[in-house]
């Protein structure tokens, strides 16, 4: 599990890093954009990867790590960006 | 003059720097824009395939064969199935049935069945004739598939150990059947089936079987045959007619040795003994005097199996005692289908000595007349079911994407 849960830590790395330069931060993150995204991302794939685990087994727990890692960052850059606006 | 001069110059900076600037600077965001938009449209894909490939159950059969299909061409396990597949336990049971214990070998994942029960799907293989359980390239596709996610029992029986098929064994893979319906994770799930060669009646005639035949979610045959009768007229001819022509076919020594198992039955004691030391491997081949001693049923079947009398066979076969046909009709998986339900996958090397190539064709024909649903493919990579060392890229391209295909919709439907 070790090395599962390092590849799901580096896939929301990667995808955090995709997000950062595909400008899906909001605005109200001036400061620190990098490391939010990554550490979004990472968190957001680690906890796709234990659900997955929990939910459909070993084998398709790094898949849903990809999706969960995506609709992660992209839900709280929206929320942030919305608490931000109000 | 010169304020003219003047004037075109000035006129000159202002309307060749700055446009250029400008154009430089929009060509820059177009461009920034459309890496934007690249990486966006990346994300939606992560974002999709992640999905398909996790939650939809079409797509966790095509994650399962993407792996599995290297599995099988390699004869090994890749990294990335055991670093991110499940742990496998290895455990076996028996289980009576009527025709004797049935042998069970059961690989599964060894952590606890997942919330999403759809994703853990269950497969009984059914090797053929002789003592599989070791055999590395069915351990390695058994360990292949548990790591998956999938349960998978390997069974075999004394009769199939001793080179043998029997029309009893149908009772044995019910019994298998039952049996891997009760582990943990199986309750109220379909199975699908697996048969390898001489595998294949026992798993048509359990298919069509009434205790279970609504429980089975496919039946996938490799290697297999349609009709003994069929068989055995190859065996005696030492050709086939495929693709319009008449080819050469020679038998190798292990179906010579089953067919003689079966078709020996109902022959009295001494010349089955007499026949069946002739035929085996290195045997010394009957003299005149040694055939006429014996019957005339005898003496045809003797020259069906060895293929000494190529342009007899039709009388061969009719000169056959009745209780050899009734054998020949017994074990024939023609005679199930009718009764069969679930969808059926059909595959054979096209250049196999053990069982010829002919016999899935007739299978696949018989199920088309019958609007029965199917699927068959014929590979160039494998020696009867197993794969052969050292492929040609050329023979893995052409090969690889059928599988592919066709290991997806096995899984697919076994993961119901």
């Amino acid at each position: 599990m070790i090395f599962l849960s390092l590849l799901w830590l580096f896939m929301g790395l990667l995808i955090g890093a995709i997000a950062r330069a595909a400008q899906i931060h909001p605005a109200a993150w001036k400061q620190h954009t990098w490391v939010s995204m990554l550490t979004t991302g990472a968190i957001a794939a680690s906890c796709g990867g234990w659900i997955g685990v929990l939910l459909l087994g070993r084998y398709f727990a790094t898949a849903m790590a990809l999706w969960v890692a995506v609709a992660g960052i992209v839900s709280v850059c929206w929320g942030v960006s919305r608490i931000s606006h109000q | 003059m010169m304020r003219n001069k003047v004037h075109t110059y000035k006129h000159h900076v202002v309307h060749t720097i700055q446009p250029e600037s400008l154009q430089a600077d929009t060509t820059r965001r177009a461009s920034h824009k459309k890496i934007v938009f690249v990486l966006r449209f990346f994300l939606v894909l992560l974002f999709v395939s992640g999905i398909f490939l996790s939650l939809v159950p079409r797509g966790r059969a095509i994650a399962r064969a993407a792996l599995l299909l290297p599995t099988l061409i390699t004869a090994s396990q890749p990294a990335p199935l055991v670093l991110s597949g499940e742990p496998t336990r290895h455990t076996q049971m028996t289980v009576p049935s009527r025709s004797g214990t049935v042998y069970l070998d059961i690989y599964a994942p060894s952590t606890s069945v997942p919330l999403i029960t759809d994703a853990r799907g269950g497969i009984l293989i059914i090797p053929g004739v002789g003592d599989n359980r070791q055999v590395p390239q069915l351990v390695n596709l058994s360990q292949a598939l548990a790591r998956s996610g999938m349960i998978v029992m390997d069974m075999t029986t004394p009769t199939l150990m001793a080179y043998d098929i029997s029309a009893q064994d149908s009772d044995a893979a019910v019994q298998a059947f039952n049996a891997f319906a009760n582990l943990p994770g199986m309750q109220g799930k379909h199975i699908g089936l697996i048969a390898f060669s001489a595998g294949v009646p026992v798993a048509c005639f359990a298919a069509a079987d009434p205790r279970i035949r609504d429980k089975v979610a496919s039946v996938t045959l490799f290697g297999g045959y349609f009709n003994t009768e069929g068989v055995l007229r190859a065996f005696g001819r030492r050709a086939i007619d495929i693709d319009g022509h008449t080819e050469h076919w020679q038998p190798t020594d292990v179906p010579i040795l089953t067919l003689t198992n079966v078709i020996m039955k109902p022959l009295a004691p001494a010349e089955r003994s007499r026949i069946i030391q002739a035929l085996a491997p290195h045997g010394k081949a009957l003299t005149t005097n040694e055939l006429a001693q014996l019957s005339p049923g005898t003496r045809a079947a003797y020259h069906l199996l060895i293929g000494d009398e190529p342009n007899r066979v039709d009388q061969n076969i009719a000169a056959l005692p009745a209780a050899i046909h009734a054998e020949l009709t017994e074990l024939s998986p023609s005679r199930a289908i009718g009764q069969m339900r679930a969808p059926m996958f059909l595959l054979h090397d096209r250049n196999d000595r053990s069982i010829p190539v002919t016999e899935s064709r007739d299978f696949a024909a018989a199920l088309a007349r019958l609007h029965y649903p199917y699927e068959y493919v014929e590979f160039h990579i494998f020696d009867h079911v197993e794969v052969l060392s050292n492929l040609k890229i050329g023979q893995i391209l052409g090969d690889g994407p059928r599988l592919f295909s066709l290991l997806s919709d096995v899984l697919f439907v076994d993961s119901q």
